[in-house]
């Protein structure tokens, strides 16, 4: 079996830090692109987001999930710290200046990894409504009150709706439900 | 269908929030708390679901600009070599105009000159600090993290700041609490400066009196929040400290640096002898 790159890195092998950055680099700038406000800031918090990918090295276990969702959760952690560090969370009026991203199909995100396909299996189910909060959260860091704002969808519907497709999409991944009192997590 | 902690709307709804726009100090108090009392409940219990949607998403096929790309592997490259190095960081010679530093006799002068009466201070600790997100996969908060520690064992270290004339230690008070035999330990500053990520970030070194004074080991790269009475800083040492000395917090570039110039020495705790 391969050894994972973050393994590498964690035993300080120099060699594996160009293919990270040739596995994650373009990954990890389209979501801090997706996520901060302009390239200057996204460029700082890319190097924030790398710097915490060659520290948190160690951390990873691939029974927990892949190499792509460590690095993804990594940065995704990251950039929320930012958004709330820098108070720069997206400010919108209204769902016109947001720009259409979706989502892939289930075979299309099979290309990428075995947890997107999952993932846009669920998300293929959704009422588009449902799927439209997701996406305003994930995608454009909106918070669930200015996701309210914006669809126009009660506070407690919006909450709901993240729950459930998060919860879907953990249960679909084979994490959950798990019984109370049962050892271990993802 | 089996009874889980998700099942707590609350619950799930904090563990959402964590993962869509994070916590205020008082929700992840709260998340705390109710994952304590959750058999089998995880604080990352929906990260990778976070995180699979967001891979399934249609992002914008943009490539890094190739400086930042180079920026970065360069940086990581340095901290990779660093750790198969056995992570002891150099320091480099210190700049002929420098004040305050030199060799370690420089770093225990300043600490030895700069008294403050934090003692005065201590009784305003009591309130919840704010906290810095550093990695994933935290499960309590920072604070409580810390006073754990200190609750824990014997031989942990309890050390007051003496802050420099630094700009950015005006009116600095805090403490590090670092335990040998776990190797894990935590800062907690109140009125340093909050900075500018982009333009600098302070860096923590741990002299270790075993070792070679040129040679303190890297204990981290972290950031001041703007609009925060008090910041928990966890410690992440790169090598195994026998015996701490002195602790000291300079001011670096982005990222931090292998080889500190000691431009910038903000604060100092030294560790008691005897």
């Amino acid at each position: 079996m391969t050894e994972s790159l973050m393994t590498r890195i964690a035993r300080g092998e120099e060699a594996a830090v160009a293919e990270v950055m040739e596995q994650y680099g373009s990954l990890v700038w389209a979501i801090a692109r997706r996520l901060t406000r302009n390239p200057s800031d996204a460029e700082d918090a890319v190097q924030e987001i790398f710097t915490d990918i060659w520290r948190s090295a160690h951390r990873f276990d691939p029974a927990a999930g892949s190499e792509k969702v460590f690095v993804t959760t990594i940065a995704r952690r990251r950039l929320i710290d930012r958004m709330r560090r820098l108070a720069n969370r997206v400010q919108t009026e209204s769902t016109d200046v947001l720009d259409e991203l979706g989502f892939h199909t289930p075979d299309t995100a099979a290309e990428i990894s075995v947890e997107a396909e999952r993932a846009a299996r669920v998300v293929a189910r959704l009422r588009p409504e449902q799927r439209k909060v997701i996406e305003l959260g994930l995608l454009h860091g909106l918070s669930h009150s200015d996701i309210a704002r914006v669809t126009q969808l009660p506070l407690g519907t919006v909450k709901t709706f993240m729950r459930r497709g998060l919860i879907q999409v953990r249960e679909m991944m084979g994490i959950g439900p798990e019984v109370a009192g049962a050892e271990g997590d993802a | 269908m089996s009874a889980s902690f998700l099942d707590d709307a609350t619950l799930a709804d904090l563990l959402v929030q964590l993962e869509t726009e994070g916590l205020a100090a008082a929700e992840s108090r709260e998340l705390d708390a109710r994952l304590a009392r959750s058999p089998g409940a995880s604080r990352d219990a929906l990260a990778p679901a976070a995180a699979a949607l967001t891979l399934a998403a249609r992002l914008p096929q943009e490539a890094m600009p190739a400086a930042l790309r180079a920026r970065i592997a360069e940086r990581g490259r340095e901290a990779v070599r660093a750790t198969a190095a056995g992570k002891v960081v150099q320091f480099g010679a210190p700049p002929a105009t420098a004040a305050v530093r030199g060799s370690l006799l420089g770093w225990y002068a300043a600490a030895a000159s700069l008294l403050l009466a934090v003692t005065a201070w201590w009784p305003r600790l009591a309130e919840p600090p704010a906290q810095v997100a550093g990695i994933p996969l935290p499960v309590p908060t920072l604070a409580e993290q810390r006073a754990a520690l200190i609750a824990s064992r014997q031989g942990v270290i309890q050390q007051s700041w003496t802050p420099t004339e630094d700009a950015a230690a005006g009116g600095l008070a805090g403490d590090v609490v670092w335990d040998p035999a776990t190797q894990t330990g935590y800062m907690r500053f109140r009125g340093l400066a909050a900075n500018d990520a982009a333009l600098e970030q302070y860096q923590l070194w741990i002299f270790d009196g075993t070792r070679d004074d040129r040679y303190p080991v890297d204990g981290g790269v972290f950031d001041m929040p703007a609009g925060t009475d008090e910041v928990v800083v966890p410690i992440h040492a790169r090598l195994p400290v026998r015996k701490a000395a002195l602790f000291a917090v300079t001011v670096e570039p982005p990222g931090g640096v292998v080889v500190s110039a000691r431009q910038r020495i903000v604060a100092l705790a030294q560790v008691a002898t005897g």
